[in-house]
């Protein structure tokens, strides 16, 4: 049942591309979603890019854990992969991830991702009881809040001790555009020209990029990097999921939001954008993610 | 919206038509039409329409280079020049969906004068775009600015100021903000001026056009930024807000999610869309 429903929806998303430009105007709707097409709890959609509790600098609309579990499911997410904001600043570390577990634990649908800073002594062990007592299938780290580099030894450290643990390793490459932020709370998209490289010399290591807006050169740096993947949650243009897909493999890209600080329709709307083939939206939506985290377990 | 009408984030097909989308800020090759006159803009007005379907828009608002120096091309410029009639190739091609204005250039009043005739008075542009980038960039507090803004206003265009507040500050000299374009508005109180990307920092930016009532907000143009559409409601009132697309360079998911999925009524949703755009070109 949930297979047929969103074959449906791709079927009829899909089609919208077929659309001949001249036919394009206010009655050329027939091929486009239905009032018939029920998505909603009849997918398995995972996104892999959710925060839980307060943004420093704003509070949002879905901001609370009930209300953002609410808005996941009535989008037919069935699974969403949490990190903290508290993460972000707080230095209490354990704390961070203990109160993520809790808050995780009340609903089904959350996943957590620990936050480790590799730069603050202890991180060892924030690893290890990430691993060991919260059972999570990954980490995820936040380099320009922290302030490291990709090349620096600690997270090349982390990264290895991650890989042996069978942690998947989040790298947040933005939280917010630069041009917007508080001006006491300036943090560059986090420069990943060592990571290719890091990666590679570490081939176990599971990596997803997120919030990244990759250029096409880059993009080609990373096409060979087979254990990095990518979200969708700031992939912008009308088709860049489907470039993004090109260039890097649609076995590669994984349905990210970057919710409740961006709305969780966005990112959804531009994988339907996208026209992607039926397999490689299934693959987009949920089975890329299923693959990433049970490779870990 | 009840949660068992979405596709992918999306309202059904029929609800969509139902907004009748009128999108303010289209921007297919926005910096350069293309050599030729046209390739480029036909080429990324082709790449969008697929979207354009997705969404259900009824009509959609782009602002053409008429020969005024908005481009840093010069050939081109010199081919518009000689062959006006190739800037209503898009018009021409597609006249059910396209409605357009035209790119001015302060820095050349003269010559913005003459194309405020040629192009709005005798028609088919319907206001202008004052950029924020470019060689057409002036910040709106300019002097030069007033006499423009008269001449439209008599003519009655509509007026498209690209703004944002950056962090860091202003990255090019030409740029504007909010602020500034409510310097410009308070002027001009009978003018009616449009925001664009409502300063990128919405929330300084609704805060310094808030006490003008000439000026409104587009959406587009910055991520889809939870709580925008909220905060501009609260404070401004969903009557001066417009949407924007900023296709195709921007994305169906980034600037309309910001519409359809904030918690406003759906009559505020149907005058974000369409209703306030369609008031300020006079339609139907």
């Amino acid at each position: 049942m949930k297979r047929r429903a969103l074959l449906h929806s791709v079927a009829v998303i899909g089609a919208s591309s077929l659309i001949a430009p001249d036919q394009t105007d206010a009655s050329a709707d027939e091929s486009v979603p239905t009032d018939e097409t029920d998505w909603a709890g009849s997918t398995a959609i995972t996104d892999t890019n959710v925060h839980l509790f307060h943004w420093p600098c704003r509070r949002l609309p879905l901001d609370e854990t009930a209300r953002l579990v609410a808005k996941l499911q009535s989008l037919g997410v069935e699974s969403a992969w949490a990190g903290s904001f508290e993460g972000l600043l707080h230095r209490d570390i354990k704390g961070v991830n203990q109160r993520l577990f809790d808050a995780c634990s009340q609903h089904a649908l959350l996943e957590p991702m620990g936050t480790i800073n590799p730069r603050a002594d202890g991180w060892q062990r924030d690893l290890k009881r990430c691993r060991n007592d919260f059972k999570m299938r990954g980490i995820r780290v936040y380099p320009n809040y922290h302030q490291f580099q990709l090349a620096d030894d600690c997270f090349v450290s982390l990264l290895r001790a991650a890989a042996k643990m069978r942690l998947l390793v989040q790298i947040a490459v933005a939280l917010e555009d630069v041009r917007t932020q508080h001006p006491l709370l300036q943090v560059p998209d986090v420069d990943l020209t060592a990571l290719p490289e890091v990666a590679s010399s570490i081939p176990d290591a599971q990596i997803q990029l997120l919030n990244h807006r990759l250029s096409s050169s880059q993009l080609k740096r990373f096409q060979s990097v087979k254990n990095i993947r990518f979200d969708t949650a700031r992939v912008d243009q009308t088709d860049g999921v489907a470039t993004l897909t090109k260039a890097v493999g649609s076995d590669r890209v994984l349905f990210g939001s970057h919710s409740p600080f961006l709305i969780p329709e966005a990112a959804l709307i531009r994988v339907a954008e996208a026209n992607l083939s039926e397999p490689d939206l299934v693959a987009v939506l949920s089975k890329n993610a299923s693959r990433f985290a049970e490779a870990r377990v | 919206m009840p949660p068992n009408t979405m596709s992918l984030g999306l309202p059904t097909a029929s609800e969509l038509k139902g907004y009748r989308i009128w999108d303010a800020y289209f921007t297919p090759s926005f910096s350069h039409p293309g050599r030729d006159g046209g390739d480029l803009i036909m080429a990324d007005i082709q790449r969008s329409l697929p979207t354009i379907a997705l969404g259900q828009f009824e009509k959609l608002h782009y602002f053409a280079h008429v020969g005024l120096g908005t481009t840093t091309d010069p050939a081109f410029e010199t081919l518009v020049r000689q062959q006006p009639q190739t800037v209503l190739k898009p018009l021409e091609t597609w006249p059910d969906l396209l409605i357009g204005s035209i790119q001015l250039n302060p820095h050349d009043p003269v010559a913005s004068s003459d194309a405020l005739r040629r192009w709005l008075r005798d028609g088919p542009m319907r206001g202008v775009y004052f950029a924020g980038g470019g060689p057409a960039a002036m910040t709106c507090t300019d002097p030069r600015f007033h006499r423009l803004v008269e001449q439209i206003s008599e003519l009655g265009g509509v007026i498209m100021q690209h703004t944002w507040l950056k962090t860091g500050g202003k990255q090019g000299p030409g740029e504007s903000t909010p602020a500034e374009l409510a310097q410009l508005a308070a002027a001009h109180p009978h003018q009616k001026f449009i925001c664009a990307h409502a300063g990128g920092q919405w929330e300084e930016g609704i805060r310094a056009i808030a006490d003008h009532p000439n000026v409104l907000i587009e959406t587009s143009g910055f991520d889809a930024t939870a709580g925008f559409i909220e905060m501009a409601v609260r404070d401004l009132g969903a009557s001066r807000i417009i949407f924007g697309s900023h296709l195709p360079s921007r994305s169906l998911g980034t600037e309309l999610s910001k519409v359809i999925a904030a918690e406003i009524s759906e009559e505020d949703k149907r005058s974000i869309l369409s209703a306030n755009f369609r008031r300020l070109l006079n339609v139907a």
